[in-house]
């Protein structure tokens, strides 16, 4: 055993192995730490702010003017998808607005030409999961609880993770999220409520 | 249908792939999550995420329908009844749920084609036109081949195209309709308008060979149920060859030759005018003298006194009786039927002729013919096809190819490149009714409207814009759309004169409601001619034939073949037979024993010359002597329907004017085999009370189902707000598997092909199970629509190691996809078979035009996952959710699941059971309620209600 203990040692001396036994090192802690930041939950989800083809933002129309948000989203408490307003609707005000700003230019341009607008989605939800606005809105919940202050954004971005565990806290403890005196005890935890 | 898909990565491939999405997930990139892309204007209404419905009309053969059509982001998912049509009050016909795949049909046709080449509608209208200018000026005629019309504004277009071509000849076809009723119509009552049969008001029905209860008849199906309970109940004698829906929920069923069914008809009226009841002016006793009812029951080897109390039973309800003779039969049973009805009172009551629309002069085979006959002999200039597949469903071929090669220019309006395209020189692409506008009169007090639900997918016309537009080329002053046409028509006759509203208004209220009450012209009652049922009583005689009596029917599901390239169609089974993907020919259990026949040995038919190869299935209750077949199998065409089944219509050429009737048909065993595809493969409850039927009399006695609890080990679930469970009803359900359409629409359910059918391997989340009890001569036949029972103590939930599936505090077995993974041990555990397992990538493999029909409220379930019934949960969160938005509590009746909606008996009742006045608690609690393998102890949340019989003689009934 000491003859190999003693050859060991010996090796360790030599340092062109002590450098292959630190470059190892350092690639092996690369690698975890590599694995374990791109595997991280919200890896790909907080923080998602692509840029638009129009440079909207809510900083200026829901946090200066304080329009609320369904004056735009209009479908929130009808639908289960918010929806994006119409031309019409950003048209209503930007035939007289900033008319000259370049953006407003594009915008009513593709108004005028019954072209189409194609923003890019920011907040998505996996295939197998089916969100209804309509509960979430009527049970007086605020869109921040899960969109996060967009009203706040210049460029919109997702706040929240919006994973299982995320919704699942608060169907569990709604009272945060909830105005003061609701009814609403728990949000339900059936698969079906939100799978099928 | 799905192949198995095999991996298309190799191990080296699927190394190199996770590399490179590593090394990109290692990247700073973020996947896109694509776009949205807004309205530039949203109309009033219109919100992505919600469905919007809108009314239609939905046309097939002689009978139109008014639909809803469901639509999400603009395209129709999922197509309902329309309860604005009084006589189907919201159900429709199951092929109107399942030719939504037509519109997505990958098949169909993109763009006009001259000689086979792509070519543009100007091209292709511009040929046409000339040759019929040049017909015209030739004054050589033209042929147009059409279905049945049915649409008063499309025949006027029709007539008015024939003015500006003085040479058009026009005809009808309708190769699976059979043209004895009409003939025999026309003899006795001078016009062949078809009565519509109030079911609803009829006490005894007497069914000669007659389909009343098949999917394809919502209207009947709802005016039978409207008398099969306990409050009232009606008493259905049905005496035919083969098993069709009818026998099976007949309270007798007597198996009897078609070929006597005449004699019956008139052995019965001579018993009537023995006991009393005038015969109509014009018919002579003496001619009534030779049928006797005695004979004949000993002739065909039924009980004498069944027919006896038949007579009884028919003479006692009177007014309230009916009886109908099948499209098979010869005039002379029809006459007979005519005959019985108009002594018993019937006429006026239960056959009601006041509303019917004037009838369409239909071009039989041999008519037909004779048009072919005349193209062959080079008589005609050009024939347009429209809708028409005579290439296929004609029964002369030869006669047909020899026409085809005469006619200097053949056009074919069509959807899909089909036999009689191909043979065609110009083949013009049509609208699908989903894209198209028009308008039909089911009634002369009703008129339907039918308007496109989506813009056209592809470069297609409708085929009344093509024939507009050939008008306009003709000379006919015309307007440029069929639309403006349709609206024209609308504004000029149909809006009442006394009518104050403004035509924009009463033209967008009609088109909403997709339908328009009016007042009928009150028309005198017709009179039966007794002289031509004298002269039609004496041409009834025995056969002096030796052969089999083979009866052809449309296809349940394909119809005449129109429906053969859809693939729901195909995968459902025969109501009866329960073959999916094929005909065959039934054979009764006597003839089968004696010529040693079993299911899938392959015979040959011969009549008249005409020979046909097909597998035979031992039908029971088939009678001795007779053998049944559909028509609609066997396309050469179709990316579905091609090399499906057999054709068919072949034999009818053998068969002369008889029409679906081929009274001497020789069968004999070829020694071939073949698999054949059966949803169904066990046939016998084996003494398990699964499917129970009780007399009327019985259902008065105290409940039947086991009451007291059976011992178990799980703790009592506790639903604290909704108990979901569903009753469904036998006595109301004919077995149609118009609700297993439904589902499948609804649903997204895959379709896998007779292959994997043969491995068991079907995906439908319902299925309607049939049962015969007794002899095999003359079973009694129970039906079964079967889904997930929802159990409270659900086998499948404890055996499943991920608990992908487990109980909600709703009563729900739910089914999370996303965590299955395929052990299968659920689906071993389910006590009803009602757990499906999707074995390959079928969704995966859909077509992309065909994805456009996907529920996107359901999971497109991917491979290696089970799927069931889940009750429609999707409509119980929307309706819940409408609910909450609207502010008020959810009311019984809100949720329907899609069989519930489509059913036309109103069989299936969806609820909750904590709500004590809820219809399905109220049901759950009938005396005839009971729960299937109920001695399990799963506790079911589905509760069947026993069919109720009626028969004769049975004591303290009626």
């Amino acid at each position: 055993m000491d003859r190999i203990a003693e050859l060991l040692w010996q090796r360790l001396r030599d340092p062109a192995v002590r450098l292959v036994l630190a470059a190892s090192a350092a690639a092996a802690l690369a690698v975890v730490c590599l694995v374990g930041w791109s595997a991280q939950p919200d890896r790909f989800s907080r923080g998602f702010a692509p840029a638009q083809p129009i440079p909207f933002s809510h900083r200026l129309h829901a946090g200066s003017l304080a329009i609320p948000c369904q004056h735009c989203h209009s479908g929130a408490d009808r639908s289960r998808s918010a929806g994006v307003p119409s031309l019409e609707i950003c048209m209503g005000c930007h035939k007289v607005t900033r008319i000259k700003s370049p953006p407003i230019r594009k915008l009513a341009s593709l108004y005028e030409s019954g072209g189409s607008l194609a923003w890019k989605r920011v907040h998505s939800l996996p295939g197998h999961v089916f969100f209804d606005h309509r509960p979430h809105v009527s049970a007086g919940i605020a869109c921040q609880t899960c969109h996060g202050p967009v009203q706040d954004m210049a460029v919109l971005r997702q706040d929240m993770s919006l994973r299982m565990s995320h919704c699942l806290s608060c169907h569990r403890d709604p009272k945060a999220a909830l105005p003061a005196g609701s009814a609403i005890a728990r949000g339900p935890e059936n698969c079906y409520a939100c799978h099928r | 249908m799905a192949e198995p898909i095999e991996p298309d990565l190799s191990r080296r491939e699927f190394l190199g792939v996770l590399g490179a999405s590593a090394a990109l997930a290692a990247g700073c990139s973020r996947p896109d999550r694509g776009e949205i892309v807004p309205f530039d204007k949203r109309p009033a209404g219109a919100r992505p995420g919600n469905a919007d419905l809108y009314a239609s009309a939905f046309q097939e053969g002689l009978s139109a329908y008014g639909v809803l059509v469901k639509t999400r982001e603009g395209r129709p998912i999922h197509v309902q009844g329309n309860d604005k049509h009084p006589s189907c009050a919201g159900k429709t016909s199951l092929r109107a749920m399942a030719d939504i795949m037509g519109l997505y049909d990958p098949g169909r046709l993109r763009r006009p084609l001259v000689k086979g080449r792509p070519a543009s509608w100007d091209q292709a209208r511009g040929r046409l036109l000339s040759d019929l200018l040049g017909a015209r000026a030739e004054r050589r005629p033209v042929l147009l081949m059409t279905n049945a019309l049915l649409s008063p504004t499309r025949r006027a277009l029709v007539a008015a195209l024939g003015k500006a071509l003085p040479g058009l000849k026009h005809a009808v076809r309708e190769p699976a309709c059979g043209g004895a009723e009409a003939a025999a119509l026309k003899a006795c009552y001078g016009d062949a308008r078809r009565p519509r049969l109030r079911l609803d008001r009829a006490k005894v029905m007497l069914a000669l060979e007659v389909e009343l209860l098949s999917g394809d008849r919502p209207e009947e199906i709802k005016g039978f149920a409207a008398n099969r309970g306990e409050g009232s109940m009606s008493r259905l004698y049905a005496f035919e060859a083969g098993m069709s829906l009818t026998g099976a929920n007949a309270d007798h069923r007597v198996p009897w030759k078609p070929s006597r069914a005449a004699a019956l008809g008139f052995a019965l009226a001579r018993a009537l005018h023995q006991s009393g009841r005038p015969l109509p002016a014009g018919v002579a006793d003496s001619v009534l003298a030779g049928f006797d009812l005695e004979a004949l029951a000993k002739e065909q080897g039924a009980d004498p006194a069944l027919l006896r109390a038949l007579a009884e039973d028919l003479k006692r309800a009177g007014s309230s009786a009916l009886v109908v003779a099948g499209p098979a039969l010869p005039p002379q049973a029809h006459a007979a039927a005519f005959l019985l009805n108009t002594m018993l009172g019937a006429e006026g009551s239960t056959v009601d002729a006041s509303i019917s629309p004037p009838a369409e002069e239909l071009a039989g085979d041999e008519e037909s013919s004779r048009f072919l006959l005349e193209a062959a002999q080079g008589r005609f200039a050009a024939a347009v096809f429209w809708g028409v597949n005579p290439a296929y469903a004609f029964p002369d071929a030869a006669l047909w190819d020899s026409s085809a090669a005469a006619i200097p220019l053949k056009a074919r309006i069509g959807r899909t490149l089909d036999e009689t395209a191909r043979a065609c020189d110009i083949v013009l692409p049509e609208h699908h009714w989903l894209e198209s506008w028009n308008d039909f009169e089911p009634s002369s007090d009703l008129l339907l409207l039918q308007q496109p639900a989506v813009a056209p997918l592809y470069d297609t016309r409708q085929g009344d814009d093509v024939l507009l537009d050939l008008l306009r080329g003709l000379g006919g002053g015309a307007p440029l759309d069929y639309r403006s046409y349709l609206m024209e028509r609308w504004r000029r006759e149909v809006q009442p004169a006394s009518s104050l509203l403004p035509f924009e208004r009463f033209w967008s209220s009609a088109l909403h409601d997709g339908a328009l009450r009016r007042e009928a012209a009150s028309r005198p009652p017709r009179r039966l001619d007794g002289a031509a049922v004298t002269k039609l009583a004496r041409q009834t005689g025995a056969p002096a034939a030796s052969g089999f009596e083979l009866i052809l029917s449309p296809g349940a599901n394909v119809f005449d073949g129109r429906y053969a390239d859809n693939g729901w169609l195909q995968e459902l089974p025969d109501p009866v037979t329960k073959l999916s993907w094929g005909n065959a020919v039934c054979v009764s259990p006597a003839d089968a024993v004696r010529l040693g026949l079993a299911d899938g040995d392959i015979v040959e038919l011969s009549a008249g010359g005409v020979e046909v190869e097909l597998p035979a299935v031992v039908q029971p209750g088939q009678a001795p002597g007779t053998l049944g077949a559909a028509l609609g199998y066997g396309r050469r065409a179709g990316s579905v329907a091609a090399g499906v089944g057999v054709n068919l219509f072949p034999m009818l050429a053998g068969s002369g004017a008889a029409g679906l009737l081929l009274p001497d048909t020789e069968l004999q065993k070829t020694g071939c085999r073949t698999a054949l595809p059966f949803i169904q493969r066990h046939h016998k409850m084996e003494g398990r009370d699964i499917a129970r039927s009780i007399t009327l009399a019985k259902s008065r006695q105290p409940r039947l189902t086991h009451s007291k609890d059976l011992a178990t080990l799980y703790p009592p679930r506790k639903f604290p707000k909704h108990k979901w469970a569903m009753a469904v009803d036998l006595s109301l359900c004919t077995g149609c598997q118009a609700c297993a359409v439904s589902c499948q629409s609804e649903n997204n359910v895959p379709v896998v092909g007779a292959e994997r059918v043969l491995e068991g391997r079907e995906m439908h989340w319902l299925r309607v199970d049939r049962y015969y009890e007794g002899p095999a001569e003359n079973p009694k036949v129970l039906l079964q629509p079967m889904m997930c029972q929802q159990c409270d103590d659900a086998p499948c939930e404890t055996v499943c190691p991920v608990a992908a599936t487990n109980h909600s505090d709703e009563g729900l077995n739910q089914m999370a996809y996303n965590r299955c993974v395929g052990t299968r041990y659920c689906a071993n555990n389910c006590p009803y078979k009602v757990r499906r397992f999707n074995f390959f990538e079928y969704n995966a493999q859909t077509p992309e035009s065909r994805r456009l029909a996907f529920n996107p409220e359901v999971t497109v379930r991917p491979r290696g996952v089970m799927e069931k019934c889940t009750f429609c949960v999707q409509r119980i969160q929307e309706a819940k959710a409408a609910a909450r938005s609207a502010g008020r509590a959810l009311r019984d009746g809100d949720i329907e699941p899609a069989c519930a909606a489509a059913c036309p008996a109103g069989a299936i009742v969806f609820g909750d059971l904590k709500d004590p006045a809820s219809r399905v608690s109220r049901l759950a609690a009938r005396g005839r309620g009971y729960r299937v393998l109920e001695e399990l102890g799963v506790k079911p949340s589905v509760t069947y209600l026993a069919d109720l019989s009626n028969p004769a003689g049975d004591r303290d009934a009626s």
